[in-house]
């Protein structure tokens, strides 16, 4: 090894803290790079896996219903390369134990043998026998849950028939790798499962022998997805076919890529934050490093060392800094992927979801972070490099100084000595001030992004669940029926209010842009679930025009008064241009609302409602789920408190994982920030300090000069840091904002307390180690050497 | 001393030395101006001088009198700001940085007043230092041993008096077999009897190695042990003495 090696070993060793708290920055930093990178990988390369063993479908179409015949003349389009005909029925269970009802999707597998597609994964148990009646396959979400396992019985009422079951098997599904009702953003395993059952006794119950009501179709090799598509629909069209559609479209895969896009947007927005902090530390401490070693860097080049050669000795601090932070950042992102991973297994259910490094993004971490150390790094050493040995060699003239501003305006007399030489302090080092200053201010900043986050999940579920919905459950008819069937509900105990809603499928149709989605029909001024705009004032339906969610509106570019082509999907298949009367705020997916009786004249089908809202006595609540059970009409019960809890137990813990993880980085990055501040602060001063202690100052007035500068800066940056969090929160949301969910920017109070307390709370503490550190300060010699 | 300077007779790949009294450093009308316009400041206004293989120089004069600007300038520290600055011919005030960096190297051996030792390294990986850039340089530890150090090899500076220091500093300088040795106050900081050392050690390396000594001081007593004296004030020569015999350094005292 080198002398000038040795050399910089011996000074990193000085240094260890602070190059230490480098390192940890940008460590946060690269974690989040390479756990959010291996995530992606690891649901990329675990869905494809899955989708190619299973043999998930290309294409997907439901109908009401066509006859076995029909999917032989499928298999005959050209570019169609396998059918798998089937019956799919939502479904409530009773579940013993379960006050609520469960709503579940029934689909079934052939009599005998594996279907062609989308083709179940075992967990346990067995699967279905042949000709077997009475057995199901249950979901595993659903069933780790409820703890159910083979052999567990269920009741299902199957088209207002009460059928005991047994569980024979604990299945998974390509068709379900995120397992939630259809048209729901959040999974809801504790009311929602998937049932297989054999396809004689599903269609048998539901006068479907026969016949089928949903179609998978695997495409060949090249085919084209469209043109299948059109003729699929073409044909489907007399059998009640809703329009088919590609992988693109379907709820569970749409889900796995919103996730990887969210990832995505995750591993540069954090890693580029993080990785800032800890370039502009490492300016920060390289600056001081080159400052201190003034003298050293003129000897060596005196004694004859070239600029390229000093120049390198200092680069040298920074690759050891990326070094030690690309390492611990790389062991830290392999053991959170891990976890994450594991915590993956609650949304998204593969056979084979492992943890995959992503080996790219090593690279990609050793280089973004050595850009950063570099950046850094680049204008101090570049001063080294410049500096001109003779100049070098003299000692540093003695700063000037004046009185300060505050001083000059007067009030100087009413400050004391130390602090008015904090003042001077900053005021002769406005650069150095400006610097400290932004380093507090982005401490705070990163400390607001993940609270944000928090917030604004926190928001939109109470928007969604005591803004948006204040009904206590959805029940939803079979089929759309005639509007008296709302009578049947009033009648069911506890119930104090039903106001009735129409949903069908459509299409909204701008321009070259088309969205699939639910039409809600709603009364103009609903009470119970209420159509809100941008300042949650509630919009009246109005009898012409359709409302659309702000995000719609977006995605399909248009502005109040511009016409959509709205296309219905089903029954008479009206294809109609309504105006744009409104936007409403929505979190979650995209939403589209007419008034109910504006849908149904626009659908041309009479006055029908698919279900109700309905508000229910609590204290009658037990009774009124026990009816609801039994209840033959209604096909899926959505209980708000039920999905609320279920939430709470399954995503808010993993989002506040999550945001544990990034807030426990934050927190570090600002300890680590506020320390090499004070850190800096000290060693610039150190014999300045000392001779203030030789000049008989106690250690107390000598440390006031330290924290009344920090505390100056620390005023000063903290609100502006308050400030810039927004901002970069208001980025990172943007970047991983999609059309299912979106997050809106809540900046709270208790946010801004945080960050201001903990960067209060660091500034307190880095003060303490200072202060220790001014009691060790060796008078005689901080007076003769500088080191 | 032997030792020095069999080694250095061995050295190789350089040019010839030159022989005893001939020019070394040939100085013109030498100037150097800090600043400009009013606040300018004429550190060097013009000096003539030559400096002769094999001799010992002092140079005497308060602070400000330019002593300083002037051993940057042979040092190649620093480049003037008008006049003739040759060192074996070549022109120093000419030289870019590449230059100059290289004649440091090679050429030049730095004693300064504030020691400018690395606090990191120890006393021999200060000197060894310079073996990672001179051609033919002496082991640290012979070097160490020259200036009676050879005891204290492995303290760290902060562990070393300030006499100890400064002989580490100058073992660093002698280290690379320099053919100019630069002495910016050496004994400023020291006390009477640990300056004589120092001194005693640079005096023997002039005497042994013919190298070209050069000592920049405010203490005339040191003139006595110099072959020549310039005496400089405000920029400028004001003195040239030329000592008939050279005082040994034991027989100083201030």
């Amino acid at each position: 090894m080198s002398l000038l090696d040795r050399k910089l070993l011996r000074d990193l060793r000085a240094l260890k803290s602070q190059a230490l708290a480098v390192a940890l920055v940008m460590a946060c930093g690269l974690t989040m790079m390479v756990m959010t990178r291996s995530l992606i990988v690891s649901l990329e390369s675990a869905r494809m896996r899955y989708y190619e063993e299973y043999r998930f479908a290309d294409v997907f179409a439901r109908m009401k219903r066509a006859p076995d015949d029909v999917a032989r003349r499928i298999a005959e389009i050209p570019g169609v390369a396998a059918v798998q005909p089937s019956v799919g029925r939502m479904v409530t269970i009773d579940l013993a134990g379960l006050p609520e009802p469960v709503m579940a999707w029934f689909g079934t597998v052939p009599e005998r043998g594996e279907p062609l597609l989308n083709r179940l994964h075992l967990r346990r148990g067995r699967l279905l026998e042949p000709e077997a009646r009475g057995e199901i396959l249950v979901s595993e979400a659903f069933a780790e849950v409820h703890g159910l396992g083979p052999g567990d019985e269920l009741a299902a009422i199957l088209n207002g028939r009460k059928v005991p079951l047994r569980i024979a098997g604990i299945v998974l599904s390509p068709e379900f790798v995120f397992e939630a009702p259809p048209g729901a953003a959040l999974p809801d395993n504790r009311t929602f499962a998937v049932v297989w059952m054999n396809y004689q006794e599903l269609a048998e119950a539901f006068n479907m022998e026969g016949a089928f009501n949903q179609v998978s179709v695997a495409l060949e090799p090249g085919a084209s997805e469209r043109s299948v598509i059109a003729e699929l629909d073409r044909l489907l069209v007399p059998y009640g076919g809703l329009r088919s559609y590609g992988r693109a479209h379907h709820a569970s895969d749409v889900r796995v890529d919103d996730e990887i896009r969210v990832l995505l947007g995750l591993s540069v927005g954090f890693p580029i934050v993080f990785l800032a902090v800890g370039a502009f530390m490492t300016h920060a401490v390289m600056s001081r490093q080159i400052t201190l070693q003034r003298e050293q860097i003129a000897m060596l080049k005196a004694c004859g060392f070239g600029r390229r050669e000093i120049g390198l000795h200092y680069l040298k601090f920074a690759i050891v800094i990326v070094t030690v932070g690309t390492v611990l950042g790389v062991i830290g992102g392999v053991l959170l992927g891990h976890r994450l991973v594991d915590l993956y297994h609650r949304f998204f259910r593969f056979p084979d979801l492992h943890f995959e490094l992503a080996t790219g993004v090593l690279f990609a971490a050793a280089a973004a972070s050595a850009l950063a150390a570099v950046i850094g790094v680049w204008g101090a050493v570049r001063r080294a490099m410049r500096l001109p040995p003779a100049e070098a060699m003299r000692p540093e003239p003695p700063a000037q100084f004046e009185p300060s501003f505050i001083e000059r305006i007067g009030i100087g007399r009413w400050i004391g000595v130390s602090l008015r030489m904090a003042l001077r302090n900053l005021q002769r080092k406005p650069v150095q001030a400006l610097l400290t200053a932004t380093a507090l201010s982005l401490a705070t900043a990163i400390l607001i992004i993940p609270n944000a986050f928090r917030d604004g999940v926190s928001y939109v579920l109470d928007f969604q669940w005591d803004i948006v919905q204040r009904q206590s459950a959805t029940v939803s008819l079979v089929e759309p029926g005639p509007s008296r069937a709302l009578a049947d509900f009033r009648t069911l105990p506890g119930v104090v209010s039903a106001e009735p809603f129409r949903a069908t499928p459509v299409e909204l149709v701008s321009g070259p842009i088309a969205r699939r989605l639910n039409l809600i029909g709603l009364r103009g001024e609903g009470g119970l679930s209420r159509v809100l705009d941008g300042e949650l004032r509630q919009i009246v339906l109005p009898p012409r025009g359709i409302v659309l969610s702000s995000k719609l509106g977006e995605v399909l570019g248009v502005r109040i008064g511009d016409e959509v082509l709205v296309r219905s999907l089903e029954g008479k298949r009206v294809e109609r241009l309504v105006p744009v009367a409104a936007f409403s705020e929505d979190f979650a997916g995209v939403s589209a609302f007419m008034e109910l009786t504006a849908l149904n004249r626009l659908l041309l089908e009479g006055d029908l409602v698919s279900g109700a809202y309905i508000a229910v006595d609590r204290g009658r609540w037990g009774d009124f789920l026990a009816a609801v059970k039994e209840t033959p009409r209604a096909t899926s019960v959505v209980v708000k408190e039920a999905m609320r809890e279920s939430f709470r137990k399954t995503t808010a813990e993993s989002i506040g994982v999550l945001q544990m993880i990034y807030l426990l980085f934050a927190t570090l990055v600002a300890f680590g920030i506020v320390y090499n501040s004070a850190r800096i602060s000290l060693s610039e001063r150190a014999r300045e300090l000392a001779t203030l202690r030789v000049l008989g100052f106690t250690r107390g007035e000598v440390g006031a000069v330290l924290v009344g500068e920090l505390t100056i800066l620390a005023v000063l940056a903290v609100p502006v840091g308050l400030w810039l969090g927004g901002w970069l929160a208001r980025g990172l949301l943007t970047i991983v904002n999609t059309e299912t969910v979106r997050l809106p920017l809540v900046l709270t109070l208790a946010n801004y307390s945080f960050a201001a307390s903990v960067i209060t709370v660091a500034t307190v503490v880095s003060l303490l180690v200072a202060a220790r550190r001014i009691r060790e300060i060796d008078l005689v010699s901080a007076l003769k050497v500088r080191d | 001393m032997n030792a020095l300077a069999h080694s250095s007779a061995a050295s190789s790949g350089r040019p010839p030395d030159l022989a005893r009294g001939e020019v070394v450093f040939h100085v013109r009308n030498l100037s150097k101006t800090y600043g400009t316009g009013e606040a300018a400041v004429h550190a060097l206004a013009g000096v003539d001088l030559d400096f002769r293989q094999g001799e010992l120089v002092v140079l005497l004069g308060p602070s400000g009198s330019g002593k300083s600007t002037l051993l940057n300038l042979l040092g190649g520290l620093d480049t003037p700001s008008a006049g003739t600055l040759l060192y074996r011919g070549w022109d120093l005030g000419a030289a870019d940085e590449a230059g100059l960096t290289q004649y440091r190297r090679e050429d030049v051996g730095f004693v300064f007043q504030a020691y400018n030792l690395i606090p990191s390294l120890t006393a021999r990986e200060n000197v060894g230092l310079i073996g990672e850039l001179a051609s033919d340089p002496l082991p640290a530890e012979e070097a160490l041993r020259l200036v009676g150090l050879g005891a204290r090899l492995d303290h760290f500076p902060a562990q070393l008096s300030g006499g100890e220091q400064q002989r580490v500093a100058i073992a660093r300088a002698i280290a690379k077999r320099p053919r100019v040795l630069l002495c910016d106050e050496p004994t400023g900081a020291l006390d009477v009897r640990t300056g004589i050392v120092v001194l005693e050690a640079i005096e023997s390396i002039n005497r042994e190695l013919g190298t070209l000594a050069a000592i920049i001081t405010h203490n005339a007593v040191m003139a006595a042990m110099a072959d020549r004296v310039f005496s400089l004030s405000d920029g400028r020569v004001v003195n040239v003495q030329t000592n008939a015999q050279r005082a040994p350094v034991s027989t100083l005292a201030w």
